[in-house]
């Protein structure tokens, strides 16, 4: 790797209004190597990317190419000068083949050819160990594919350095697997890949060089091969030691509020499950294991048969009828800014989805109490911006998350389920939230579901491991025995005794 | 004899459905580049009435129709400033150029009330048009409807085996997608409209210079409106358009011919089959949502700053 750099970027700054995103950031992608650019949400990663991939302008500072300075005043120029970027959204053109995709925007003649373009598609695809039907379409593929498509487009291009935007946060461990493999083949031929992520472990195992931002300055530079644990890139990160163990004092459980026994349906077999008040459940298991299935029955949005589910002892079909089920009932979903909440919405009515109670006379909404509440509670969750007529897309997933908790705490629900709650939020954030689910079941029984192993131990009383439809086991987490079990249960490896503790 | 009926019908059919074809196939291509055009009538109306005077002052039909095409061209303009530029709604900014469209063309049109233009006449195709049934039914009629056939195929072949085809059809399902790729969306958008609004100003022009060779007020009555229902009929492709508007064609030619058969039936139920048609054409063609190739992005304006 004697040649000069792919890309240096030297001093750029970058300010929106008094923030200042980026600060004197200079930065080296080279010739067959990773670099893993860390940082918690706005750090300024996704400004300095932008800025790479032509999007924005910064104040100051340079870009060079192969030490030659350039400036990328537009997306076009710096596609073609080759900088290739992997959004976490993907875009892709649902109803269109890979092919398509794969050749929308490429210059050549006016008419295309189908078959040489699909062979063209299966070859490169081929040379970095990726299997792809060139004629699917978009819209029948998985996350996984998809992404080996984006990624096509970008070395058909002959990108030479492409920025991986948190790759795997959309993936299956073993998608992940195959998305590292094909990041080995391309540095191998030579690509500069820049690498984003939160996952620490990841950015041990496949990077070269690592950066971490904070607050839009590069705080610190590393060779992967000198960094003896994930704990110090953490501390980098974050400016200070992490605690991501929370304090978990064991609470006696009292009433029970869900009764799952031998639920078959939808996939499902033979699920047992038991949650009191005033603990944590916390369920994990590879996504596509039934976990969806059980959360949307608990929740109300598919219906059992039978009589296998109780929620706070009645009956599913009778807890659903009952007047103010939905004060009882408070569910977190995976979809924050789908599911949770509008985007098109202020807090204020955000707040006021599913929380009406006290804040209704007739058929008219108490704004202004309802207001003075949402204030009062932004201040106490520590929501940003504190301002109640910002739209729920305007803040950032963390702040969001936390407004969501906010909302559904506040009617001292007696069941909660939990799914995801921290996905793609930065470590401070995590703990924030942790902190308050953890308060939260003083009042009720929490089922949460999680991909995040580290999440469930820290703060479940009881895990639970869910198979192919199936309840694999359900242990207290002080039994270390069966904790270092887990990987293997989740695969489908072992199986513990199923019970129902 | 009752072969020679409908024979004769078959090919008025072909005749009325034209128009009809030229707006559809017009609003496609528009809506394949995201664009919503609701003004389709009000183009069409203002391509009829250019091509006419064009016609009229210069003697030549032909320089008439391709006047006209210019003029829906133009025209859609308005939306595409309203739309690509200030971020209108595509539903007003459209509903907006029928009202202008139809009122400007009914107060320039007024001298012209009655007075006759230079038009296209029928023209047999030599050998095809001597083929039986099929010849009598396609192949004896005006030069523009021949035109009116190369367009479908063109338009598919422009749309799948075209990189601009390709590009027009990303800009309408997914912007976003189109410009990480490096491809202007906004350019493909003006690209479907003034192409759109060229071919409803063509649809205009044969109405008034080959339809009837007259100027009269209101001359389109409802025919963009149709090609907009038919764009949905059509699943957004380009040859299901033509069963489209030869459907339609088929029930305007009947009831004119019924009409004038003297039956029983009042003519207002008769005038209204068209528009009754139409309803059950939506109704029918909402059922196999998903085999239709709608624009994801259809309606939704790009972001200014994209």
């Amino acid at each position: 790797m004697a040649g000069p750099p792919l890309i240096r970027l030297a001093g750029i700054c970058k300010s929106f209004g008094k923030v200042h995103a980026n600060r004197d950031v200079s930065l080296t992608v080279a010739e067959g190597k990773i670099l893993a650019l860390l940082g918690e949400n706005g750090a300024g990663k996704s400004t300095l990317m932008a800025i790479l991939a032509g999007q924005i302008q910064p104040d100051s500072g340079d870009i060079f190419l192969r030490e030659k300075k350039v400036q990328f005043t537009s997306t076009e120029k710096a596609i073609k000068a080759g900088i290739g970027m992997v959004y976490q959204h993907f875009k892709l053109v649902e109803a269109m083949t890979v092919a398509e995709n794969v050749f929308l925007g490429q210059s050549g003649g006016w008419w295309l050819n189908w078959a040489k373009m699909h062979r063209q598609v299966v070859d490169l695809a081929e040379q970095y160990g990726m299997k792809i039907n060139p004629a699917a379409r978009i819209r029948d593929l998985s996350m996984g594919e998809k992404q080996q498509v984006e990624i096509l487009k970008l070395l058909h291009r002959k990108s030479t350095v492409l920025i991986f935007d948190e790759p795997t946060a959309v993936l299956t461990p073993a998608e992940a697997e195959n998305l590292f493999a094909t990041m080995k083949l391309m540095v191998g031929k030579g690509k500069g890949i820049v690498f984003i992520s939160h996952k620490l472990e990841e950015v041990m195992a496949i990077a070269d060089t690592i950066a971490i931002l904070r607050r839009g300055e590069v705080v610190a530079g590393m060779a992967a091969a000198e960094v003896t644990s994930t704990a110090e890139l953490a501390e980098c990160m974050v400016g200070r030691e992490v605690l991501l163990q929370v304090d978990r004092l064991p609470l006696e459980p009292r009433q029970m509020v869900l009764k799952v026994t031998d639920l078959g349906d939808y996939g499902l077999r033979g699920v047992n499950l038991e949650l009191r008040q005033g603990e944590i459940v916390g369920l994990v298991g590879v996504a596509g294991n039934g976990q969806k299935q059980l959360v949307e029955m608990v929740c109300g949005l598919r219906r059992p048969t039978g009589n296998s589910l109780r929620i706070l002892g009645l009956e599913w079909a009778r807890f659903f009828r009952s007047a103010g089920w939905d004060k009882a009932l408070a569910y977190i979903p995976e979809d924050r800014q789908g599911l949770a909440t509008c985007p098109g919405l202020s807090l204020i009515d955000n707040f006021l989805l599913t929380t009406r109670g006290g804040f209704v006379r007739g058929p008219w909404l108490l704004r202004q109490q309802a207001g003075i509440k949402a204030l009062r509670l932004m201040q106490e969750f520590d929501i940003r911006p504190p301002d109640l007529g910002a739209f729920a897309w305007q803040l950032s997933g963390g702040n969001l998350q936390k407004m969501v908790l906010a909302r559904e705490f506040y009617r001292k629900p007696r069941l909660i389920v939990a799914e995801q709650p921290t996905q793609g939020l930065d470590i401070a954030a995590t703990e924030d939230v942790w902190k308050l689910l953890l308060e939260a079941r003083e009042a009720a029984g929490i089922l949460l579901v999680t991909g995040d192993l580290a999440e469930a131990i820290a703060l479940a009383d009881r895990i639970g491991v869910m198979y192919n439809g199936e309840m694999v086991d359900l242990f207290a987490v002080d039994d270390a025995e069966k904790v270092a079990l887990i990987p293997q249960m989740m695969a489908g490896l072992a199986s513990g005794e199923p019970s129902a503790v | 004899m009752t072969g020679e009926i409908v024979i004769a019908l078959l090919a008025a059919t072909v005749q009325s459905g034209t128009p009809i074809l030229f707006a559809t196939l017009g609003e496609i291509f528009t809506e394949k580049s995201g664009v919503l055009n609701l003004g389709v009538e009000g183009v069409m109306i203002l391509g009829a009435l250019a091509g006419f005077v064009v016609a009229r002052q210069t003697g030549n039909p032909t320089l008439g129709f391709f006047a006209a095409g210019l003029v829906g061209s133009l025209a859609t303009a308005i939306h595409g400033m309203v739309c690509l530029w200030f971020c209108g709604n595509q539903v007003v900014s459209g509903l907006a150029l029928t009202i202008l469209g139809t009122g400007l063309a009914n107060y320039l049109g007024t001298t012209f009330i009655g007075t006759a233009a230079p038009g296209f006449t029928p023209f047999a195709v030599p050998l095809l048009s001597a083929i039986p049934v099929i010849g009598q039914i396609f192949f004896q009629h005006d030069p523009l409807v021949y035109v009116s056939y190369l367009i479908p195929p063109v338009m598919w072949l422009f749309f799948a085996r075209t990189r601009f085809g390709l590009g027009l059809r990303a800009a309408g399902e997914y912007p976003a997608a189109a410009t990480a790729a490096g491809l202007n969306v906004r350019a493909y958008r003006w690209l479907g409209i003034v192409g759109g609004g060229f071919f409803m100003g063509l649809g205009g022009a044969y109405l008034s210079l080959a339809y009837t060779h007259l100027w009269t007020s209101s001359l389109t009555a409802g025919r963009g409106w149709i090609a907009v229902a038919l764009v949905i009929f059509a699943f957004w492709r380009p040859g299901r358009a033509v069963f489209g508007a030869y459907l339609f064609g088929g029930i305007m030619a009947l009831q004119l011919r019924l009409q004038a058969s003297g039956t029983q039936l009042p003519s207002s139920i008769l005038l209204m089959l068209p528009y009754v048609l139409t309803v059950i054409v939506l109704v029918l063609s909402s059922w196999r949502k998903r085999t239709s190739d709608e624009p994801a992005s259809l309606g939704v304006n790009i972001a200014p700053a994209d």
